[in-house]
């Protein structure tokens, strides 16, 4: 009865394709947690990875050490001329931060949107399609991970915390960020920071889109961009990166500039996820939902 | 009995080894303009309906929704695409092996389509949602061709180990 069979077949394309719209619907919509078979799977694979990364991470190391014997006496000499500006940079540092401190306790502001704690994670894996910047790293709820916080390298701000698991998280990469993710920056110039907003990333120009910036402001190439700790949960004074380009709008009323992340979005062995010290309120997130 | 272990296990270090393979290569290597995917998984997979299933089994479609599940739960965030591709796919292939002879021209050439059909499916159902929007012409020569060329070599190399191996499972266990 090959009728009965090709109607069979017909039913179960279409059932499936219906679980595949209910699924994707499901997953898209804007979720603050994930559920529980989610996360027990994370947790699951990010243990796995965990125990294959050691040996492989400690290969790594060896080799990165007898790397670094080779040019040991080379980057001797040179630490050994920085240390002595080091040290008076050191004391002056000191010295600032305590006229800072000074200052903030007569003027009763205690808490600085710059201060953070940093969480030290290491990344264990990342996402195979190529489509999704996301990586696993080894620190979650357990460790005090929370959605939206800020991953950062030494080099600068990459991208961050897009869902937590128990020991786990995944990462959303400054490279895949879209319209919803934004981020409140500022273009550091001596007298005046010139405030604007990040939002979405250019995969041609590999460099992110710093949109809504005011059309009378000059901006240059080479200038940095640091994030402004205004609204959301990011702290301030995160390096983002480094401008390439400035455009015009096409109506002339905002600008907005190409952005290079300062740090390497793709050799990242291990991150620092930060936490505001201070309380947030989540200014972006209010206003995204009123947006949508 | 521990046999029938072996397929899982092999797809389950796979899945793990498909992400840990991203972070753990040179960066230059792995982020080239190119958008190398791995799918390691759907090779074995499709081994698997080659040289494991009868014509009256379904392990290989079985293990390609699970593990098409899971690759969504951990490298994606959007669930059932890869379920759906890898299931599709599968079941496809699975009906066009009764056919056909099992030999290696014949392995060769449903791993190439396999690997097409997902990745154009995939594309397809990423456009749909935005989560790519690069056009139809530059998908065609920044991933789907590295990506198929990429996982052949993968393919060639896994064959001779898993070939006789994968026909001496399926005689002990589906015939037991």
């Amino acid at each position: 009865m090959p009728s009965l069979f090709r109607k069979k077949r017909l039913i179960l394309v279409l059932v499936s394709f219906i679980l595949l719209v209910a699924l994707i619907g499901f997953s898209l919509r804007e979720r603050s947690e994930l559920t529980w078979p989610e996360k027990f799977v994370h947790d699951s694979v990010g243990w796995i990875q965990t125990i294959f990364n050691q040996p492989v991470q400690f290969i790594q190391g060896t080799y990165a050490n007898i790397q670094d014997i080779s040019s040991t006496y080379e980057q001797n000499e040179i630490l050994k001329s920085r240390l002595s500006q080091y040290k008076s940079i050191m004391q002056e540092n000191q010295l600032l931060k305590k006229e800072n401190e000074e200052l903030r306790s007569s003027l009763d502001y205690q808490e600085s949107l710059t201060e953070y704690d940093p969480i030290d994670a290491s990344v264990i894996a990342r996402s195979s399609e190529r489509w999704f910047s996301q990586m696993i790293v080894n620190r979650g709820e357990a460790h005090g991970v929370e959605r939206n916080m800020a991953v950062i390298t030494g080099e600068g701000m990459i991208g961050k915390v897009q869902s937590t698991d128990k020991f786990h998280s995944t990462v959303q990469l400054l490279s895949g960020f879209g319209l919803s993710n934004r981020i409140s920056a500022w273009v550091w110039q001596d007298d005046d920071p010139i405030h604007g907003l990040i939002q979405g990333y250019d995969e041609e120009s590999k460099s992110l889109l710093l949109k809504e910036i005011d059309s009378d402001a000059e901006i240059n190439e080479g200038e940095q961009v640091v994030s402004s700790g205004k609204g959301g949960v990011f702290p301030a004074g995160l390096l983002i990166g480094e401008v390439t380009k400035v455009e015009m709008d096409q109506y002339g009323l905002t600008q907005t500039a190409f952005i290079k992340p300062a740090a390497d979005l793709y050799d990242i062995n291990q991150v620092m996820i930060v936490d505001r010290s201070m309380p947030t309120h989540n200014i972006e997130e209010t206003d995204e939902e009123e947006e949508e | 009995m521990i046999q029938r272990f072996y397929l899982p296990l092999i797809l389950l270090f796979l899945l793990v080894f498909q992400g840990m393979a991203m972070s753990l290569l040179p960066g230059s290597l792995a982020y080239s303009d190119y958008l190398i995917t791995p799918h390691w998984v759907l090779v074995i997979l499709i081994l698997i309906t080659i040289f494991f299933d009868h014509d009256d089994t379904y392990y290989s479609l079985l293990y390609a929704l699970t593990f098409g599940i899971l690759i969504d739960m951990v490298y994606t965030s959007i669930l059932g695409v890869y379920m759906f591709s890898y299931g599709i796919v599968i079941y496809l292939l699975h009906g066009l092996k009764k056919m056909l002879h099992g030999n290696f021209i014949v392995a060769v050439l449903l791993a190439a389509l396999g690997i097409v059909l997902t990745e154009l499916m995939l594309f397809t159902i990423y456009s749909f949602v935005q989560v790519t929007d690069i056009p139809w012409e530059s998908f065609l020569s920044i991933r789907l061709v590295p990506t198929i060329i990429a996982n052949m070599i993968f393919f060639l190399l896994v064959y001779p180990l898993l070939k006789g191996r994968l026909e001496k499972w399926a005689a002990n266990i589906l015939s037991s």
